[in-house]
């Protein structure tokens, strides 16, 4: 009773050949749909020019603090500044701020579009078992966002290389710290797509997705970086630090880790865990709820 | 073939599949008639696995849809129109779907020719109307070679000359020995296209038959019949071997025997006849009756909501 023995065709022509669904014949579908759309390849490329765009902005303004030196102190003073560790590689990784926000939205729409155009009916059709779907979409952006990260990291360093060396600001290579900040870019913002994925599939509206997305890893944060300034009581910084932006861009930073905040790893590890929680409830829900 | 057992599905408080129980075999077109809202899509969504049924099973070449190892070998599904991303073409849509059972990119010229969408094939599925839509949906049903077919309203917004198509390539499938399942509100497209029909109503099967013994049933004839002695006549009837039932009006409906023979008794009996009339119900009268009491958005409800804003309009009109 396999497909292939079947021999009555369509139409005149020869018997069609259909082979059994596997994992990597449905990444291969996956990754004709991610292609075939015109606004996530342009998503991709937006997000790589604007990484390395901020990069070449923050390389000049460290040219340009290096030889002022009123600016060099006020910037050593930020707080924020002085979390994320001064370096050459916070220069070249600054772009992620934003580039969460790109991916993010990238890696939920990549859901949210099925179910919004009807799409995911087709999908299911051909993939009933449904998890394959879910977990070759999973496999597709979080590549894409390895690839494109860190190709647009390379180019930013190339790019900044003079800047940041008139500015005595090198990214050293051979630092282990500097290091794991460059790959923690790029782990980091790979980890956002899987949370982001994850975040689609339960709520499967786009609109939804996106606004519930920018609350957790913009709105939030910025809302707990003033009560965390304002209030002294210890709960504040517990959920601060918690959060899971802030808690898995300590992956990216350099230097000495501040009382209120994780260790990289720990940090790290915070988002981690919250990706695969929901990446498990996502991956049940989807299985039991009507298409 | 497809086997239903029991099957329901409930949405709320809302039963929209009750208890169904049904067999769909290979070799020929079984319609699938209700009025809309009847749960025609609900139980072809369920076959295909996208609903999940609240009880009951259903299987599809002796497997719940989902368990087989390659799925669009065995059922091909047209569930909606545009069921597909509209920032993609025709030919993008086809070929991820090929992708996910390895169908060769030749396959996917193939259907398109067989679907006529050769000169839309590289445009994207947005700007397509319903029809092409529609012929979409019937090419991703027909890509894997399927044993199976579910077409669900596959003539909704085609033209004539598709209209045809439809039809002729459902009989042309059919002939093959594959199982074809097709969905209509229209009762002529099923008695045109269909050899088997499967009558839904709120959810619920209310024939299971042959589209010949529904034609037949159909065009059974009555006898229309009045008289001021209405009680000796539908006596003298019922010895003759009729069936008699008494209409609102007074008047009766004789079933069994033809206006001659009414006369001829009425005569015999000495009854006195006002109204002799031979009445032929036609088939979308049999349907209409089969599902009168199953229609879920009456028409009658919305002439007479239609009435009273005439008459409020026109209340208000004299008013000014």
């Amino acid at each position: 009773m396999t497909a292939t023995e079947q021999t009555a065709p369509a139409t005149a022509a020869p018997a069609v050949t259909v082979h059994r669904v596997t994992f990597t014949r449905v990444l291969r579908a996956e990754w004709v749909k991610f292609r075939t759309l015109r606004s996530t390849i342009w998503t991709v490329v937006v997000t790589a020019v604007v990484m390395v765009g901020f990069a070449l902005m923050m390389a000049s303004l460290m040219r340009l603090a290096a030889d002022t030196p009123e600016m060099a102190e006020g910037m050593s003073q930020d707080p924020a500044m002085q979390a994320a560790g001064m370096s050459g590689t916070f220069v070249i990784t600054l772009g992620y701020s934003f580039g969460q926000l790109a991916v993010a939205v990238l890696a939920a729409l990549i859901v949210t579009n099925e179910y919004s155009t009807g799409m995911i009916r087709s999908t299911f059709a051909a993939v009933p078992r449904r998890l394959p779907a879910l977990w070759a979409k999973l496999v597709v952006i979080v590549v894409t966002v390895v690839v494109v990260i860190s190709v647009a990291l390379a180019i930013a360093y190339v790019v900044t290389l003079p800047i940041l060396d008139a500015a005595d600001l090198p990214v050293d290579l051979s630092d282990p710290e500097q290091l794991r900040a460059l790959g923690g870019c790029v782990l980091y913002l790979a980890t956002v797509a899987a949370f982001a994925l994850a975040v689609g599939t339960l709520m499967r509206h786009s609109a939804g997705a996106i606004f519930t997305l920018v609350a957790i890893f913009f709105v939030l944060p910025l809302i707990f970086s003033i009560v965390v300034g304002a209030s002294d009581a210890a709960w504040t910084d517990w959920v601060n630090k918690l959060l899971p932006s802030v808690a898995g861009e300590r992956v990216i930073s350099t230097g000495p880790t501040p009382d209120t905040l994780l260790e990289p790893w720990v940090g790290y590890g915070v988002l981690a865990g919250y990706t695969v929680v929901l990446l498990a409830v996502a991956a049940v829900t989807l299985k039991r709820r009507d298409a | 073939m497809i086997e239903a057992h029991g099957l329901t599905k409930r949405y709320g408080p809302k039963l929209a599949v009750d208890d169904v129980t049904f067999t769909v075999q290979p070799g020929i077109v079984t319609g699938f008639l209700g009025p809309n809202g009847a749960g025609k899509s609900t139980t072809m969504r369920m076959i295909m696995g996208l609903d999940r049924p609240t009880a009951g099973t259903v299987t599809v070449n002796g497997r719940p849809y989902a368990q087989h190892r390659a799925p669009l070998a065995e059922v091909g599904a047209l569930l909606e129109a545009k069921a597909a991303h509209p920032g993609r073409t025709a030919r993008q849509h086809l070929q991820a779907l090929a992708a996910t059972h390895a169908i060769a990119p030749a396959r996917v010229d193939e259907v398109i020719e067989l679907t006529g969408l050769g000169s839309v094939a590289r445009k994207r599925v947005g700007g397509f109307s319903l029809g092409m839509g529609q012929r979409l949906g019937v090419a991703v049903a027909l890509l894997g070679d399927p044993r199976t077919l579910i077409l669900d309203e596959p003539v909704n917004g085609l033209d004539p000359e598709g209209v045809l198509w439809v039809r002729n390539l459902a009989k042309y499938l059919a002939s093959q020995g594959r199982t074809v399942f097709l969905s209509s509100h229209l009762m002529s497209e099923v008695a045109l296209t269909a050899d088997h029909v499967l009558v839904i109503g709120k959810g619920r099967i209310l024939a299971d038959m042959t589209v010949q013994d529904l034609l037949d049933g159909a065009s059974a004839r009555t006898v229309r019949v009045r008289s001021p002695q209405s009680g000796v006549l539908a006596e003298a009837l019922r010895r003759e071997g009729a069936e008699v039932t008494a209409g609102d009006d007074g008047a009766l409906e004789v079933a069994g025997v033809d206006a001659a023979r009414v006369g001829e008794t009425a005569a015999a009996a000495g009854v006195v006849l006002h109204e002799l009339t031979p009445t032929v119900s036609t088939l979308e009268e049999a349907y209409m009756e089969l599902t009168a009491d199953a229609v879920e958005y009456r028409s009658e409800d919305l002439a007479e909501e239609m009435a009273e804003d005439v008459a409020a309009a026109t209340a208000e009109g004299g008013s000014r």
